[in-house]
């Protein structure tokens, strides 16, 4: 306990009959053991420590130096006005339950309103509003203030189990404690809101982006997202589908960082696809999303683009809002679409967003990106897109691309800005069409937009890819309905073309089943109607159905 | 997005559904329910409008016909809107149902004759 013999001499402090309020002293000349506790606590390496570990390293350090048997650190909570224990040792308890003093109440709260140093020789004949104080068995209190440039921060106080009488050299050494504290404590606390706000900011930006893109027939697609190297920021990417088979893609970019950017940019995100799946062109899309961000309470702006792809003939509609123009690469003429930005969403209200429209040849890629991606102090963003353009003209795989994008153009040292890009490729059609399913009729939409598109590759007319296309549709579903137990189980569609005729083969794992009823005949009368040659081989391995017809006479 | 969809309205006594996107195996059923679903015993009858349907298949074309009898059981007429140029008149075409089952050009032309049917009875 007391080592007063180790220790320099004290004058006692002033006691009253129940608590002394008291100035501050001077440290007076200390001993080499005072300068070694002193020292330790300004050691620098605290100043490394997390809040939680900077205060507990801290406390102990007070208690060694001043041998009481409790010390505890109460925080100024401004909202509520209360002191609210967040360290102590000899006194977990106190910040186990989450003790809360009112400001100007007991022994904390009048330090803190106060803001002078209290000593309470006889815990009890004073105001003691804590009960575990007096329940721990507290017999004397020392308190001081915690203030950093005139704020008040908490309060820190020492206690002991033993009437003590504190001394000026005690007071002295928790004053260089609460000086060493209070800095300390207010920027851990700025960093761990900083830190928290970055973490939320984070994982808001993460559940506002897209968990996985949509996968669709005769398009393949990739995308990127980059935080800034110190704090997200608003970008956005997304892909939607629209009905007919249309798909929808999207990109932008909120002004502005962190917690509110991101949360502005889900905002966006949201409205532009709940347009979008009204039904409203690109243009239109961007000029609902700009009347939703004028309505919006706080001032805000971003950017935004806008594109509706039909995966069926490779013809792209583009609209933008002061975003930058997408590229279109990996053909044989890399390009930057030439659009008339409409101005940022939020700049001021407009009535008209002009659109684009380009066709994307087989194997070619249209590709959005933010500012991040090229903004380079110094460098004009034409000459920036340019380079990005040279550099991704050539790229026919959508994962290459975005790899080579993030690879090449995001500086080693981090971004500044964050970094979104979203890369759709109208995918090379093969000579020859090989798909397999799982035997589900949700997978026959797809089915058919795959083959409708081969058969137009191969020569197909329009009818003959809608009559063709049925024909495949029945035997798929045949495999689905009628060819299986409900175990899960798996179908192939393979198509060639050879000398001008279209073979069509689907297969299943299998026994075939003579068709049921009226419906299951029906089935067989398309196929038989629509394609010239129709036959069904069963074995023991399972059923397929071969079709074939001639596109030309 | 749905494959496809159906909407509802009242002219002249009957319900119109009208069918858009695409009818497979995978939503035939649900169509074919919510169409009898809506239908009261106060309509007149059905008309189901395919004009503006992409695609339709065996299985659509099941529904249609077990709707066919539903409504008869219960008095009620049906009339069939495709459209000579229509996707889903391909797969009516190719199982044989058009030579079998009236069809219109148009709503209007079904309407008529559905009203011109219950002036006859």
């Amino acid at each position: 306990m007391s080592t007063e013999d180790s220790r320099f001499p004290d004058r006692p402090l002033p006691r009253g009959t129940g608590q002394a309020i008291l100035p501050p002293v001077e440290l007076e000349i200390a001993p080499s053991e005072q300068v070694r506790l002193l020292y330790s606590l300004s050691d620098p390496t605290l100043s490394e420590l997390e809040l939680d570990e900077f205060l507990d390293e801290l406390l102990a350090r007070v208690q060694e130096a001043l041998s009481v048997d409790t010390v505890a650190i109460l925080l100024f909570d401004e909202a509520s006005q209360q002191l609210v224990a967040r360290a102590a040792r000899g006194l977990e308890e106190e910040v186990e339950r989450g003790v809360r003093i009112p400001i100007g109440r007991g022994f904390a709260g009048r330090i803190a309103s106060e803001r002078v140093a209290i000593f309470i020789a006889d815990v009890d004949h004073a105001d003691i509003l804590n009960p575990i104080l007096g329940q721990r068995g507290i017999r004397s209190l020392l308190g001081i203030p915690l203030i950093v440039e005139g704020s008040l921060i908490g309060v820190l106080h020492v206690g002991s189990l033993t009437p003590r009488e504190f001394g000026q050299t005690d007071l002295a050494v928790l004053q260089v404690a609460a000086v060493r504290a209070a800095p300390g404590i207010e920027r851990a606390q700025l960093l761990s809101a900083l830190r928290h706000e970055q973490r939320v900011a984070m994982v808001l930006q993460r559940s506002l982006l897209p968990k996985q893109l949509v996968e669709a027939v005769g398009v393949s697609v990739g995308a990127r997202y980059v935080p800034a190297s110190d704090e997200v920021g608003g970008d956005w990417y997304d892909m939607f589908e629209l009905d007919g088979g249309r798909l929808g893609i999207a990109i932008g970019d909120v002004v502005g960082h962190g917690l509110r950017a991101a949360a502005l940019m889900g905002q966006l995100r949201t409205a532009l696809q709940a347009y979008a799946l009204q039904g409203a062109d690109p243009g239109r899309t961007l000029v609902l999303v700009d009347r939703f961000v004028q309505a919006l309470p706080d001032f805000a702006m971003a950017t935004a683009a806008y594109a509706v792809l039909d995966p069926d003939t490779g013809r792209v509609r583009v609209a933008s809002a002061g975003h930058l123009p997408p590229l279109v690469v990996g053909g044989d003429t890399p390009r930057v679409v030439e659009l008339i930005p409409a101005p940022p969403l939020g700049a001021f209200p407009y009535g008209h967003c002009s659109e684009h429209e380009t066709t994307l040849a087989p194997g070619e890629t249209l590709v959005f990106y933010t500012d991040g991606l090229i903004e380079r102090p110094g460098i004009p963003l034409t000459q920036s897109i340019e380079a990005m353009l040279e550099l991704l003209g050539g790229q026919t795989s959508v994962d290459d691309l975005c790899h080579l994008a993030i690879q090449q153009l995001v500086p080693v040292e981090g971004l500044r800005d964050d970094v979104a890009l979203i890369a759709i490729q109208n995918s090379p059609v093969p000579d020859e069409l090989m798909l397999e399913f799982p035997a589900e009729p949700r997978v026959l939409s797809e089915a058919r937009r795959a083959l409708r598109r081969w058969l137009r590759h191969v020569g197909a007319d329009r009818d003959q890819a809608a009559e063709i296309t049925l024909a495949a549709s029945e035997a798929c579903a045949n495999a689905i309905e009628h060819a299986y137990s409900p175990a899960p189980a798996r179908f192939t569609l393979h198509a060639r073309a050879h000398a001008g005729e279209v073979t069509l083969t689907v297969r299943d794992g299998g026994q075939w089943r003579e068709p049921r009823g009226e419906h299951r005949g029906r089935g067989l009368t398309i196929m038989k109607a629509a394609m010239h040659e129709v036959e069904a081989n069963s074995s023991s391995r399972g059923t397929e159905i071969v079709m074939r017809r001639r596109l030309h006479p | 997005m749905n494959l496809g969809d159906v909407q509802f309205t009242r002219r002249a006594g009957m319900l119109v559904a009208e069918l858009t996107g695409e009818i497979d195996l995978s939503n035939a059923e649900s169509v074919g329910q919510a169409i009898a679903e809506t239908t009261s015993n106060l309509d007149a009858g059905v008309v189901l409008d395919l004009s503006a349907l992409r695609y339709l298949d065996s299985a659509g074309i099941q529904f249609m016909f077990r709707l066919r009898e539903q409504l008869r059981t219960r008095g009620q007429s049906f009339a069939l809107v495709i459209p000579a140029q229509s996707a889903s008149n391909d797969a009516l075409r190719l199982a044989g149902v058009t030579l079998h089952v009236e069809t219109f050009e148009t709503q209007r032309d079904a309407l008529r004759s559905a009203a011109a049917d219950r002036d006859d009875g």
